[in-house]
């Protein structure tokens, strides 16, 4: 118990970011453990045996890395994609239908959960344990999160050798025969969990310098789900072409058909403005092709949903001058012509010199540009690529791009 | 074959299909507890215009039917996306004398009976596929409680159920402002209650009650702890969401702080859990503030460093590890404010205690910032020794850290060597 102790002051002394998290698990002894365990309501379950044999330093990163898929909410999201994805294999199941508690399909999201804490949590104080089990090991590549490794490999080469990998339910969501459950003591409840989890997040976001990439990138994420690109996309279009004027709405312009039978009642109908959508796309070298592919089709889908007709979605594609607007008609047609420098100013004034005026104009770019001073007589929504913070200009390396203007509503793309 | 005949066979197929639906229908209750609806029956309470955020299909009408027949008050739903806007904000009928009797805006029939009734809840549902213009009527409704010319009697509490925008089928969203006036209660299903409903046993939520006693207290309790925090965190105060992600959701200003507030007044005075405290507050403000109050509630709940001090035999130290390190730290802090002998010593005596009843680990930090309080005519006191054993763990920890940046260094001096 006293060398457990020890090492999770090591943990702490090296990542002091994560003290709050690690001093609120409570530690249970149990011989029936393969090694180290945690599970859902912070419990830490420990084998004596197994802290008796394994050096100080190690023990350090063990409660670091069992710390973290608690941090990381591996069991809730474990549950989340076995439900999803239907992870009940033949191996998971036995014969009456429920699955056995060590399965398969538990493993792999083990396996996965490692995978995503393990590529960078060691270094800087806390050695790498022998048995790490590493992307590398898969030939993946690092910074992937747990359902994106689940996605991508099959892992059945692993399991063989990874069988005793056990970091309880906490990691996977799968319950063990030794874990106390909800009701046991000393359990944290669902919101003490949040608070812990906040508070770290917290301290890591107000001293951003201490904590590597990974951690930060957590902390950003963790109270605010990234959402989809493109459901934020296509909500801001929805929004911006259903505004009053265009789009499906209920006007007064002709009395409701209802108004026969309603005499001496003024209703108003229901009329459809299809929206006009004006594309303006970066063509500067910046973009990749994929990226602008991907963005575009995404932006004719949503137009046509919104019942906007082919007709009235054009695309101007814009890097220092700007091209002529093109109807688009086959998304796959569309010729995006440019390179070099970029200046969207003038592919706002070309979209707002076509006729019919659009209703909503949606920018696709990297925002190295300059931006319009005014705002344009219609909706505007940006879509970003988001480009690393650095002086793009090697010649005025105190250039930094302006960001979007306010007027626009922003969605990072990627 | 005649109808005559025909007409009681198809009689009889129909009763025996009534009796099979009947059986299908009969199902009991169980009393399970529920936050999401204890959280949902506190707002409504409030009368705080409550908006639901849930896909389709996952009970929110059920719920609202269970929350009404316990309140006992007469349910009237109102679908919007199958009105027009004119429903909401009065249909306008020409008169015989439009210039000098004015137009009317007659109100809807729902309307009407809710006014007469004097009480009820009105649920608007689906307002996330109404078109624009019901939807700016329907927040007259809400926000100003007027229907055309009525104006809803005090007794009518309302809800509003939205799809989140994942699955919306059109992109209807909030504006910040309007976001600013709901408590948002995101509405999951439980897989366990699903499926015990649906073999017969619906769950049966005990829902909160308000209890007399402790009207006067719970706003007290609630005022101290919204004023404490937000003269700790001004910048709290108010924070308009920036990000395209919070678009839509609850964001702190004066109005939902207002809102808190009064949340958390019902909730205390209902006695509910953290976890219904913590639905209600971050509908309200967010979930950062929300989780910053909820977490100035908790360090609320810490042991008062005086009282630790004054006698330290009998302190009663929170069990969860972090916070007991930070009633620790309180104590070392509080001793730290006004340095006196004696309270060093006491000081030193709630650690003794604190080793007592805990793991030795959490000591180390505080224990060292105690040390650096004393002064140097202090004598050690003899209650020290028995501290010895944390002083051992941080020897332990540090000889294990110098190892480990030992081997880092001595690999990198191997890595140079080959390179060279």
């Amino acid at each position: 118990m006293e060398k457990l102790l020890a090492a999770r002051l090591h943990a702490v002394k090296v990542r002091p970011y994560l003290a709050g998290a690690l001093f609120a698990l409570h530690v249970v002894e149990d011989r029936s453990v393969p090694t180290m365990a945690v599970d859902a309501h912070w419990r830490c379950y420990v084998s004596p045996g197994f802290v008796a044999r394994t050096p100080m330093e190690e023990l350090a990163g063990v409660w670091v890395h069992e710390v973290s898929h608690l941090l990381r909410d591996h069991h809730g999201r474990g549950e989340r994609y076995a439900r999803q994805h239907e992870e009940f294999g033949p191996g998971e199941r036995s014969g009456t239908g429920v699955p056995p508690a060590e399965g398969w399909g538990r493993l792999r999201r083990n396996i996965a959960a490692d995978f995503e804490i393990n590529d960078d949590i060691y270094g800087d104080g806390l050695p790498r344990p022998a048995g790490a089990v590493l992307p590398s090991l898969l030939r993946l590549p690092d910074g992937l999160l747990m359902e994106e490794y689940l996605r991508t490999a099959s892992m059945s080469g692993l399991a063989a050798d990874l069988a005793w990998l056990d970091c309880g339910s906490g990691a996977d969501g799968q319950d063990r025969p030794w874990e106390l459950g909800p009701d046991g003591a000393h359990g944290l409840s669902r919101h003490q969990q949040d608070a812990v989890r906040f508070r770290v997040a917290e301290g890591i976001k107000g001293r951003p310098g201490e904590a590597p990439e990974g951690w930060r990138r957590w902390a950003d994420e963790a109270f605010q789900a990234p959402q989809p690109w493109r459901q934020l996309l296509g909500a801001a279009v929805r929004s911006a072409a259903g505004a009053p004027g265009a789009g499906e709405n209920h006007s007064y312009r002709r009395p409701s058909r209802r108004s026969a039978s309603v005499p001496k009642v003024v209703l108003p109908s229901l009329r459809r403005t299809p929206p006009g959508v004006c594309v303006v796309i970066d063509t500067s070298g910046s973009v990749s092709d994929a990226e602008l592919g991907s963005a575009l089709l995404e932006v004719a889908a949503i137009s046509r949903a919104v019942g906007g007709r082919r007709d009235l979605v054009s695309v101007i594609s814009c890097d220092a001058a700007a091209g002529v607007a093109v109807p688009l008609c086959r998304a796959e047609n569309i010729e995006l012509v440019g390179g070099g420098g970029t200046d969207l100013r003038s592919g706002f004034a070309r979209a707002l010199r076509s006729r019919p005026r659009p209703d909503v104009i949606v920018a696709l770019t990297d925002g190295q540009t300059p931006w319009p001073s005014a705002p344009p007589p219609c909706r505007t929504v940006v879509g970003l690529f988001p480009r690393p913070a650095r002086a793009a200009d090697e010649e005025d390396p105190d250039y930094v791009p302006d960001t979007p203007p306010s007027w626009a509503r922003v969605v990072t793309i990627g | 074959m005649t109808n005559s005949t025909l007409l009681p066979a198809t009689d009889t197929r129909l009763a025996v299909a009534d009796g099979l639906l009947n059986l299908l229908r009969t199902t009991t209750t169980e009393p399970r507890p529920d936050e999401q609806l204890e959280a949902l029956t506190l707002a409504v309470a409030a009368d705080l215009p409550v908006l639901l955020w849930g896909e389709p299909g996952i009970g929110k009408t059920a719920a609202l039917t269970q929350l009404a027949a316990s309140l006992d008050l007469p349910l009237t739903t109102v679908i919007a996306s199958v009105h027009e806007p004119s429903d909401f904000s009065g249909l306008p009928i020409v008169g015989e004398d439009p210039a000098t009797q004015g137009v009317p805006m007659a109100p809807p029939q729902w309307a009407v009976e809710l006014v007469r009734a004097g009480r009820g809840l009105l649920f608007l549902d689906e307002l996330s596929t109404a078109t624009p213009a019901v939807q700016a009527a329907l927040l007259r409704v809400v926000l100003e409680r007027r229907v055309g010319a009525l104006r809803l009697p005090p007794g009518v509490r309302i809800v509003a159920a939205a799809n989140p925008r994942a699955s919306a089928a059109d992109g209807w969203e909030l504006s910040p402002p309007l976001a600013n006036r709901f408590v948002h209660l995101y509405w999951v299903h439980d897989q366990e209650v699903v499926v015990r409903g649906l073999g017969g046993v619906w769950p049966r939520a005990v829902l909160p009650r308000l209890d007399p006693a402790l009207l006067p207290e719970a706003v007290a309790f609630s005022r101290r702890v919204v004023c404490g925090f937000l003269t700790a965190r001004p910048t709290l105060i108010h924070r308009l969401p920036s990000t395209e992600t919070r678009r839509g959701g609850a964001w702190p200003s004066p109005r939902s702080w207002d809102a808190a507030l009064t949340l958390l007044a019902f909730g205390t005075a209902a006695s509910v859990s953290r976890e219904v405290l913590a639905l209600l507050v971050r509908g309200a403000v967010g979930d950062g503030p929300g989780l910053e109050l909820l977490a100035h509630l908790d360090r609320m709940d810490l042991p008062d460093p005086e009282t630790l001090l004054a006698d330290p035999a009998a302190a009663e130290l929170p069990e969860r590890g972090d916070l007991r390190q930070a009633a620790l730290e309180a104590v070392v802090a509080a001793v730290g404010a006004r340095p006196e002998r004696e309270r060093w010593e006491a000081g030193w005596a709630v650690l003794v205690r604190a080793l007592e009843t805990g793991t030795a680990d959490l000591l180390v930090a505080p224990a060292t910032a105690l040390a650096a309080v004393r002064r140097d005519d202090w004598e050690v006191p003899a209650t020290m020794d028995r501290l010895a054993g944390v002083v051992g763990l941080a020897r332990q920890a540090d000889r294990s850290v110098e190892r480990v940046a030992a081997a880092a260094a001595a690999a990198e001096r191997a890595a140079a060597g080959t390179r060279r």
